[in-house]
């Protein structure tokens, strides 16, 4: 299969709707990274990451039944899909071995 | 929300008017979401400005738009190799379906391709004439266009001095050739003889004005001495096989003994002249007066020089060279000439335009005209466009049957490209089948082919060059143009309608298959109206009394070879039982003839000082006898009157002009070539009825017979039915005195080969009628058994309430007899002009009659109604109850 590249940002995105568990859409993903990150980013952002993590495969979106909330205009609701979850910890596990090569005393000595 | 808790109203406008719409509901409620929440957290004023910010990061172009279902799944290009190898599968598996309709329109469209084809081939040919000249673009041929005694005289031959002067006075000019004929040479090489008819003898620079390669000798010195002569590679093989030629000798008739000093490759078959051996100009002694006849010059300009300009200097040559001349000759200034209405001048043509544009006299070898490169094209196209025709109609027919597949594919969720594509390569795999039919078509018929156009064309001349690779694009090109019809018709249909059967396909498109139909029928039409009219006038120019008795004349060739002899031979011809009457004539009607023109000036005529130039040849008391020439007033020369060296005949025509209604005992003054011998004093002993002593193109020119012995050929008058042995006799009588070659014709023979042209014409007309007939009513048989198949149901009902068998078939013709009908009224017209056009080449010609329209006409129809009819009675002698029983 071809290999599907997950960028930073959407890496982060990706992380906050495994984080969020069934109640990701828009706002609480934007108000996620807020809160953890403390990254102020644009609507837009979020909202062109999560079309593309979309079309990549790694959520599946559903727009939620009508509620009385904000206007009754539906959400859309994101959850990550199993290829996204297998690519996340794919790069969890990436970072663990290149962590795991970095000799020791090379990032104290780098004057962190 | 609060009411108060909103966010500013233009931007929520900006939001929805530009926001995709697939996703515009989500994004309106998370951002109202979000500005409810900041509003509660930081306050009104950083609520709006972050809702502003928001806002623009989901407008275009910095939002990201949601494919839709249908791009999730891409659907495979519709030229994906695995969807093209479908098309052609369902394509043929459709093809085989439907025998019929697969063979009509393979049939048809071999037969236009093939067609075509052929056309090309001759087309292209003659377009190529004389094209492949390295200096074509700055080669022209010198012409004379004069006007001497009222007669019109374009000549493709010009004074001898002409080149020379012109390579001497203007300076645009590179090089001059010249070619001199003398007509056939009897070629001796030891004790063999050979007539050569190609002979000609030309300046030493011929081969590199012309680009015909020298094999062998230098191309600096061939042709320059006196009595040298190059060779083609074809005579270089006939006289010496595979010794080497240089050096050799060879005898051309009377001219004598000349040295071979070079061979050159064979004269390209697309050439105006067909030359094979070529003497030196310098070895025949060239008359040098302007107003003697001439030879062939041929003018190489300097590149950048232009033609116009040179032309622009012919009439100060004219006055300071031919002026003087006529002042001697004639006795009268170049103007008086002028002030007479008599012209004399030169023009020059390309080289390239003389097989297709030049009529003159004197031409090397009768030209093809351009008319026929245009009317040929014409039918090519048409036959190409009924042949598509065709395949459209009997596509748009048969749609019924394909409305359901269509409705069906569109349900299963093909889209209109995929179906287009589907019914285009139908139509492709159906035109390279064709092409492959065509191939074979051409394969068979090329040989007589090339006897009708009178070409060589070999099989490989298809697969050389540019031929197969264009061949296969132009029939891609014809299946994607006859598809494209069907193709986007056939898949427009709307699958819910056409599964629910409530559109009845297929009627839809009557008119423009009538349209269709009535076009092939118009050409139809056309084709037939052009071969009666051109087969009438054959019959007519035929059958006309030409004044003479063309039938049991045997023409004898070259007897001027027997020398001295030749009385001897005749007057053993005459001893004959067979033989009536002999003459010897340098004059004959159709064929190599000797004769010359001379002018006259007659006595006591409407204009006392007016030079008529005429046709005169010499003939003796026996010419008219012989051809059954009869006489209008006084007498046949005759050898009981020793005046009669004096005396000359006339024709009518001769008689008319001169302005005499008693022309008897008038005298005739000859202007001759300037010497004074030349310049005679005849007395008309008798008037010839009028004879066409040239083809039918032309009027019966005035003509002066003079009493002579010219022994150029021999006319026999005989009387058997056992030719052979006749001719056996003859032959053995000749060979006593003579080895050269026995040549002889029939005078009768040689007035038909006069008409070659006209009877190629009339052939090939004949035969494109014959496959446009052919291809339209393929066209028109598959139509009309559609037409049956759909009518089916009512056919049937009307059986039932009582209609006849006769009644129905009358039903179902009316509608195509209307479509012929209104294809001949169309036609007539244009038929008329083109054919009258035609004629006018033609100075006795016929009348083009209603009648022929009509027999067109009758013919179309009924060819059409054969067709037809056979699809018809089967439709309407179907049992009702069967066709009836299933709903």
């Amino acid at each position: 299969m071809r290999r599907t590249y997950l960028g930073e940002f959407e890496e982060v995105v990706l992380l906050m709707v495994a984080i969020l568990d069934g109640d990701a859409y828009g706002v609480t993903v934007s108000q996620a990274i807020e809160e953890h990150t403390g990254r102020v980013v644009t609507f837009g952002a979020v909202h062109n990451t999560l079309i593309r993590l979309e079309e990549k495969g790694f959520v599946l979106s559903e727009l939620g039944g009508a509620t009385t909330e904000r206007g009754g205009r539906r959400k859309r609701l994101f959850r990550v899909t199993a290829l996204g979850s297998r690519a996340l910890q794919e790069v969890q596990q990436r970072r663990q071995e290149l962590w795991q090569l970095v000799p020791p005393g090379t990032l104290r000595l780098s004057g962190l | 929300m609060k009411p108060d808790v909103r966010p500013p109203r233009f931007a929520r406008w900006l939001l929805t008017h530009l926001h995709p719409d697939d996703t515009l509901e989500e994004v309106e409620g998370d951002l109202d979401e979000l500005y409810e929440h900041d509003y509660t957290r930081v306050g009104k004023t950083r609520a709006t400005m972050r809702y502003l910010l928001n806002v623009v990061s989901v407008l275009p172009p910095f939002v990201r738009r949601r494919k839709c279902k249908q791009e999730y799944y891409q659907s495979p290009s519709i030229l994906h190799p695995d969807m093209l190898r479908n098309y052609f599968k369902i394509a043929w598996r459709n093809l085989v379906r439907s025998k019929t309709f697969t063979t009509i329109n393979v049939l048809g469209l071999a037969v236009g391709l093939a067609t075509c084809l052929l056309i090309v081939l001759f087309v292209q040919h003659e377009l190529s004439y004389d094209r492949y000249h390295a200096k074509a673009d700055r080669l022209y041929r010198m012409t004379l266009h004069a006007q001497l005694g009222g007669k019109e005289l374009n000549s493709a031959e010009v004074s001898v001095p002409t080149g020379p002067t012109l390579m001497q006075e203007c300076a645009g000019v590179e090089a001059i050739t010249r070619l001199h004929r003398e007509g056939t040479f009897i070629v001796k090489r030891g004790t063999e003889t050979i007539k050569e008819e190609h002979v000609v003898f030309a300046d030493s620079n011929v081969f590199t004005v012309f680009s015909i390669p020298l094999l062998k000798g230098n191309a600096k010195t061939v042709l320059t001495e006196p009595k040298t002569v190059v060779i083609s590679e074809t005579i270089a093989r006939k006289y010496f096989g595979e010794q080497d030629p240089i050096g050799q000798t060879l005898t051309l008739g009377t001219r004598g003994l000349f040295r071979v000093t070079g061979v050159c490759s064979d004269v390209p078959s697309n050439t105006h002249f067909h030359y094979d051996i070529f003497g030196s100009i310098r070895s025949v002694q060239l008359r040098s007066t302007w107003l003697s006849s001439g030879v062939l010059t041929y003018v190489l300009l300097r590149p950048g020089y232009s033609i116009d300009d040179l032309t622009a200097k012919m009439p100060k040559l004219v006055n300071k060279y031919v002026g003087p001349e006529m002042q001697q000759l004639l006795g009268i200034s170049l103007g008086e000439f002028s002030r007479r209405g008599d012209r004399f001048g030169f023009r020059f043509q390309p080289v390239t335009d003389i097989h297709l544009h030049s009529n003159l006299n004197a031409e090397v070898e009768p030209n093809s005209d351009v008319k026929y490169i245009y009317i040929f094209s014409a039918i090519a196209v048409c036959m190409l466009l009924l042949a598509c025709i065709n395949f459209m109609n009997l596509s748009t027919a048969g749609s019924a049957a394909r409305a359901k597949e269509v409705g069906m594919r569109k349900v299963l969720g093909s889209v209109r490209q995929q179906l287009i594509g589907q019914f285009l390569s139908e139509s492709v795999l159906l035109t390279f089948m064709a092409l492959l039919v065509a191939l074979g078509i051409v394969a068979v018929a090329l040989p007589s082919f090339n006897q009708l156009a009178g070409k060589q064309f070999g099989l490989s001349i298809i697969t050389s060059g540019w031929m197969l690779p264009g061949i296969g694009l132009v029939s891609l090109l014809i299946g994607l143009l006859a598809g494209s019809y069907p193709a986007f018709f056939l898949s427009s249909f709307k699958p819910v309608s056409v599964l629910k059967g409530a559109i009845r396909t297929g009627t839809k498109s009557g008119w423009l298959r009538n349209t269709l139909v009535t076009i092939q029928f118009s050409v139809s039409v056309g084709m037939i109206v052009g071969t009666l009219v051109v087969y009438q006038q054959l019959h007519f120019i035929q059958n006309k009394k030409i004044g003479f008795d063309k039938d049991q004349v045997l023409v004898l060739h070259d007897t001027y070879t027997l020398g001295p002899k030749a009385n001897a031979f005749k007057t053993e011809l005459i001893k004959l039982a067979r033989v009536l009457n002999v003459t010897s004539a340098g004059y004959l009607p159709a064929g190599a003839s000797n004769s010359g023109a001379d002018g006259f000036t007659p006595e006591g005529g409407k204009q006392q000082s007016v030079t008529y130039r005429n046709q005169t040849y010499y003939i003796d008391e026996n010419y008219l006898p012989t051809l059954g020439i009869g006489v209008a007033q006084g007498r046949n020369f005759s050898k009981a009157f020793p005046s009669d060296s004096a005396a000359v005949l006339i024709n009518e025509a001769a008689a008319r002009q001169f302005g005499w209604k008693n022309p008897i005992g008038k005298r005739l003054f000859a202007v001759g070539n300037g010497s004074q011998e030349s310049k005679r004093v005849y007395t008309v002993v008798g008037v010839a009825k009028d004879f066409h002593f040239t083809s039918m193109h032309q009027r019966i020119d005035p003509l002066v017979m003079l009493y002579g012995h010219d022994n150029y050929q021999m006319a026999l008058r005989i009387q058997t039915a056992d030719i052979p042995r006749l001719l056996k006799t003859v032959e053995q009588r000749w060979k006593a005195q003579t080895n050269t070659p026995f040549t002889y014709s029939f005078l009768n023979d040689r007035f038909n080969t006069m008409y070659r042209s006209e009877q190629r014409v009339g052939q090939l007309f004949g035969i494109f009628a014959g496959l446009t007939i052919l291809i339209s009513c393929l066209g028109l048989f598959g139509l009309a058994m559609f037409t049956a198949q759909q009518r089916t149901k009512e056919i049937g009902v009307r059986k039932v309430l009582g209609a006849s068998v006769t009644g129905i078939v009358a039903l179902l013709l009316k509608d195509y007899l209307k479509l012929v009908l209104i294809a001949l009224v169309l036609v007539s017209p244009i038929a008329w002009y083109t054919m009258n056009q035609w004629l006018q080449d033609f100075a006795y010609r016929i009348d083009i009659d209603w009648w022929v329209f009509a027999l067109a006409g009758l013919l179309a129809v009924g060819i059409a109604l054969l067709t037809v009819s056979f699809q018809s009675i089967k439709a309407a002698l179907v049992n009702p109850v069967k066709s009836l029983r299933s709903e």
